[in-house]
Parts: structure tokens; C-alpha cells; sequence
């Protein structure tokens, strides 16, 4: 890849550190108790709200791999983007979001697992999400910290050892000091340099190309063109969607509802920007906000993705991804840096990068205030203080001084989590990185959403049902990621130790995604132990007349 | 439709502009509603 004008870029990554500083500095003077910590007061503004949530929902994962995914296969990417906009901003707000924010603040709950437990009244339920939290978002974090650092490597020519320990520390300076002050702000941020990068991007394409009918009909023109073997499984052209029934037809739908995961609903870090709102009239504001932003962001990078091909067809004869060398994901930054004027390749870089930081801020600071708030205290509880059960923790009922010191732990439990993520970064097989986006989507899916939206829509949820749920949905996902879904147990290797195969089953098991078995016996369990037991405390109450 | 032919396709645009247009359309209309406050 051609690199920036290092002074270009250098000039521009200043001003954006500073800004980022000062943020965090904003976020610091403005965080005087553990409610500003962790939700900023709930008194967030809309419009920060809004982009806080779309920036830190798309990563640079959803910009650079799925436009690269279009270059590939064609224009049918946009339904993803539909259902994006419907489930992740309009059935997310106010299906669940108005729901969460209200639940949240009449039980003064902090964090999501906070929420968890104090909706069913159970220390089991704040720990037990609070453990898968701290188990399944470190691969998350790794995995987009290792997107960025290389990013980074090969944009700037910067060491990528250096990149991932300088991502770090500008994201612990601001997100140990300045909580989710600094996080959202920064977010807002970042969210606006994302839509000014994607809006110029697609902007500059369609005049490059000649407007957007003729830059759409030599699109259509280049039908002819695509590969006997994308062909052979459905490919169409990149202005049609694949053939009805074809192999690719089944890609791209599992793809479009697995990728837009279910599990967008149920992911820590989203839910908790709900409840940083003060009213329900902040979340009917911020949706008027959040849904072009995700339009314009993902729908701007993935038509300018299944664009490439004409402007690499027209410069060289070729199809982008053969221009690329098969590695779809560096169509977006190689199109970028080709034929994009200097200036605009600094801005779409920082733009890059922001997605990836207000996405991993966001991480970071979920994952510190769960170790921080949500298991620290219990911990705390049983060394020190016999005579507190966990129920007294659970209500927040341990005494001014615990509760200070919940601020600070959640301050030590950021930086904590921050060094476990660079250790994680550090060791984790380049094979899986692809993967532990899905992974950790699948996993939230699976553990929280029955259980989570059964306390959302239930007055008095049964706590058996839940239990059931989040145990059931978390012990099926892993053991079928371990043992039988081939894309990671080949390389967890688990399977390979006790059995001697990388699958435990075959064909068609073993390409059946952990979600689609885990999330449904999740909801399933939910679903039949509730039954169980309200027939059973009917049965109590008639007895007793 | 603006040179795309396939109606899978430009019905997916349309939809999600559309979903776009709805998120603003109802942000606008409850600008100031604020719901039964429970909470």
C-alpha cells in the first residue's frame, strides 16, 4: 500500500490527539462519583448519544471488511445495512432501549450485569454475566486492537508493536481517568470524522466515476466479468443480488442475520448507553440521529466497496479483487490510497482509526467497571466484611466508603483489563482474529438476550428461568465452538486434544454457527422453566386458599 | 433504477433509506415526548 504524506497525516493526528486529550480531561472534571463513572450522570445529550452508540456499533471491521466483502461480491450487502438500521437503531431504541433506560434507573442499576441482577435480585445473576463478560470480550478487544495496529503498520509505516502499545495508552489515558464521560464524548467525536470521511468517500467516487447512473450502469457492464468460480456459486454481478437457492445465496443470507447478530440487541456495551439517558425523549431524539449515521457510514463505504471494481477495471483491466491479490479487506484502503487526492487519504485514515478506537474504548471501559464494579465488590465483601451478605452488595447497601472505593476500583479494573487485553493482542492466533468479532456477538446472543429481554418485558421474571437460561446458552455455545463449529475448534484445538479430530461431528455440524443452537436452547430453557415454575407457585397459592 | 437493474437490489436501497427516513421521521415527531415516566 502507498503510504500517507507523513506530514499530511502527522499535522492532522495531532490535532485529533489533542482533541482526544482534552476530552478525556473534560470527561475527568466532570466524573465526581461512581454514577458518572460508569453512566455519565445519566444526563447524556442525544446527539452524543446517538454517535456514541453508532461508532462504537460499527468498528473498523464493519467498514473495511464488509465494503472489501461488496467489492467482492456485489451491492446485495445493503439488506445487511437495512437490518442494521431496523434492529440495531430503530427495534433496539425503542423496543428495548426505552425499556432499559426506564428498568435501569428505578432499580439504580450501574452497569449491565448491575441490571442483570438487580432485575431478578440475584448477586448469581451480576456475577455470572459479569464472568462471561470478562471471558468473552477480551478476544472482542484483541482482535479490534490488532485490526487497528495493523492498520496503522501498513498506512503509516508505523512499528506494529509500537501502534498497539500507543492505541493502548491513549485509550487508557482517557477511559481510566475520564470514564464514560471522556468514552462518549470521544465517541461523538470519532462518529463525526466516520461520517465526514465515509460522505466525502462516496462523494468523490461517484464524481470519479462519471455520476452515480453512469458509475452504476458500467458496474451492471462488468457482469460479464465475474469469475467462473464466484459464477459457479451464484455470483450474479455486483449490481444483482446472488442467485435464489445458490450456495452464495445461503452465504450472504446467514451472513446478513448472523452478522447483524440478534446479538446486537444484548451486547454490554450498547445496552449501557441507554441508560445514560435521562428520559425517553433523549432516546427519540438520538434515533432521529442514529439512523442516517449509520446509513451514510456502512452504506457509503459498502456501495464505494462494490464500486472499486469499476475504477480498477477502468485504470487496469482488473477486478479488485485481483488487484488486491485476493486479500478482499485491503480493497477499501487500496482504493483509497490510489485514487483518492492526498489530503482526503489522511482524513479517510483517521476516520479508520477512529472507528477503531471508539469501538475499543468502549470495551475497555465495559469491561473494567464489570471487573471494577460488578466483581470487585463481592469480592471485597467476602475478605473483608463477614457480617454483609451478598444481597446487601447487590442493593448497594455497603456504606459510603465501599462506594467510593467501587469509583476507584473501576478506575484500577480499566487499566487492569487494558494490560489483560495487549497480553491477549499479543498471543492470540492470527486465525481466530477474523473470527472473535462473530464469536463474542454470538456469545452475548446466546448467554443474555432471553434472559435479558424476559426482565425487560416481566414485571417479576422468574430468577430459575433466567439462571437456566444464561447457564444453558452459555455451556451450549462454548462446547459447540470448542468441539464442533470447525472455523474455531480446528484452531482452538480442544477437540484435537481429547478426541483426535479438529471436529468432534461432521458435516453438515460442524459449519452449523454456535448461535444457531445456542441462542434458541437459551430461549427455549428460558421459556419452559418459567412455565415450571409459575405452574408451580400457582399451585403453591392453591394450596394455601 | 439509477442504472441498477436488479430489484432485490435497488428495493434494499430503498428499504434502507427508507428505515433511515422512519428513524428521523419518529425522532422529529417525539422530539418532546418523553413516555409514561416510571423511572
Amino acid at each position: 500500500m502507498r503510504m500517507v504524506d507523513t506530514l499530511t497525516f502527522g499535522a492532522i493526528a495531532m490535532v485529533f490527539i489533542a482533541a482526544t486529550i482534552y476530552l478525556g480531561w473534560f470527561g475527568y472534571t466532570r466524573t465526581k462519583k461512581a454514577e458518572d463513572y460508569l453512566l455519565a450522570g445519566r444526563k447524556v445529550h442525544p446527539i452524543i448519544l446517538a454517535l456514541s452508540y453508532g461508532a462504537t456499533f460499527l468498528s473498523t471491521a464493519a467498514i473495511v471488511g464488509f465494503g472489501g466483502v461488496s467489492g467482492q461480491l456485489g451491492m446485495g450487502t445493503i439488506w445487511l445495512i437495512m437490518l442494521n438500521i431496523l434492529l440495531g437503531i430503530l427495534i433496539a431504541f425503542i423496543v428495548f432501549g426505552k425499556r432499559t433506560r426506564r428498568l435501569g434507573k428505578r432499580l439504580k442499576a450501574l452497569t449491565f450485569p448491575d441490571l442483570l441482577g438487580k432485575a431478578y435480585d440475584s448477586p448469581f445473576m451480576q456475577a455470572a454475566s459479569s464472568l462471561v463478560i470478562l471471558i468473552g470480550m477480551p478476544l472482542y478487544t484483541a482482535a479490534v486492537l490488532i485490526g487497528g495496529s495493523r492498520f496503522i503498520e501498513a498506512s503509516l509505516g508505523v512499528d506494529y508493536d509500537m501502534a498497539l502499545l500507543g492505541f493502548a495508552l491513549i485509550v487508557t489515558v482517557y477511559v481510566a481517568f475520564g470514564g464514560i464521560i471522556a468514552v462518549m464524548y470521544n465517541d461523538a467525536l470519532q462518529g463525526a470524522i466516520m461520517l465526514i470521511g465515509m460522505v466525502i468517500l462516496l462523494a468523490l467516487t461517484y464524481s470519479l466515476l462519471g455520476g452515480i447512473e453512469v458509475a452504476h450502469a458500467d458496474l451492471t457492464a462488468l457482469t460479464s466479468q465475474v469469475p467462473g468460480g464466484l459464477a459457479a456459486i451464484g455470483h450474479q454481478g455486483w449490481t444483482f443480488f446472488p442467485e435464489f437457492g445458490s450456495s452464495l445465496w445461503f452465504t450472504f443470507f446467514t451472513t446478513i442475520i448472523l452478522g447483524v447478530g440478534v446479538g446486537v440487541l444484548a451486547q454490554p456495551q450498547l445496552v449501557v448507553r441507554f441508560m445514560t439517558a435521562d428520559s425517553d425523549k433523549v432516546l427519540n431524539r438520538a434515533i432521529a440521529v442514529g439512523g442516517p449515521f449509520v446509513l451514510l457510514v456502512t452504506g457509503g463505504a459498502y456501495t464505494v466497496g462494490a464500486l472499486t471494481n469499476v475504477y480498477f477495471y477502468n485504470e487496469y483491466g482488473m477486478l479488485s479483487q485481483d488487484y488486491v491479490g485476493g486479500n478482499i479487506d485491503s480493497i477499501i484502503p487500496t482504493y483509497v490510497n490510489e485514487a483518492m487526492p492526498e489530503l482526503f487519504v489522511a482524513v479517510f485514515i483517521l476516520a479508520l482509526l477512529a472507528a477503531a478506537l471508539s469501538t475499543l474504548s468502549s470495551l475497555m471501559h465495559t469491561m473494567g467497571t464489570t471487573a471494577g464494579y460488578d466483581l470487585w465488590r463481592y469480592m471485597r465483601t467476602m475478605a473483608k466484611d463477614s457480617r454483609l451478605n451478598f444481597k446487601d452488595v447487590l442493593h448497594g447497601n455497603e456504606g459510603a466508603s465501599a462506594h467510593a472505593a467501587s469509583y476507584k476500583a473501576s478506575q484500577y479494573g480499566t487499566v487492569v483489563m487494558i494490560v489483560a487485553s495487549v497480553i491477549v493482542a499479543y498471543y492470540m492466533p492470527g486465525s481466530i482474529v477474523a473470527r472473535a468479532t462473530a464469536m463474542f456477538m454470538g456469545l452475548c446472543a446466546s448467554a443474555f438476550l432471553p434472559a435479558f429481554a424476559y426482565a425487560l418485558f416481566n414485571e417479576r421474571p422468574s430468577l430459575k428461568a433466567a439462571k437456566a437460561s444464561i447457564v444453558i446458552g452459555t455451556v451450549v455455545w462454548f462446547l459447540w465452538t470448542a468441539l464442533v463449529h470447525i472455523k474455531e475448534s480446528s484452531v482452538l484445538g480442544i477437540s484435537e486434544f481429547f478426541f483426535d479430530k479438529p471436529a468432534l461431528l461432521g458435516q453438515p455440524w460442524e459449519v452449523v454457527d454456535p448461535l444457531m443452537l445456542a441462542l434458541p436452547l437459551s430461549a427455549i430453557t428460558l421459556f419452559v422453566v418459567a412455565h415450571a415454575t409459575r405452574a408451580e407457585a400457582l399451585e403453591g397459592i392453591a394450596v394455601a386458599e | 433504477l439509477l442504472g441498477i437493474e436488479d430489484p432485490y437490489i435497488w428495493t434494499g436501497y430503498l428499504m434502507a433509506i427508507g428505515c433511515a427516513v422512519v428513524c428521523v421521521i419518529y425522532g422529529l415527531l417525539k422530539w418532546n415526548e418523553d413516555g409514561d415516566e416510571d423511572g
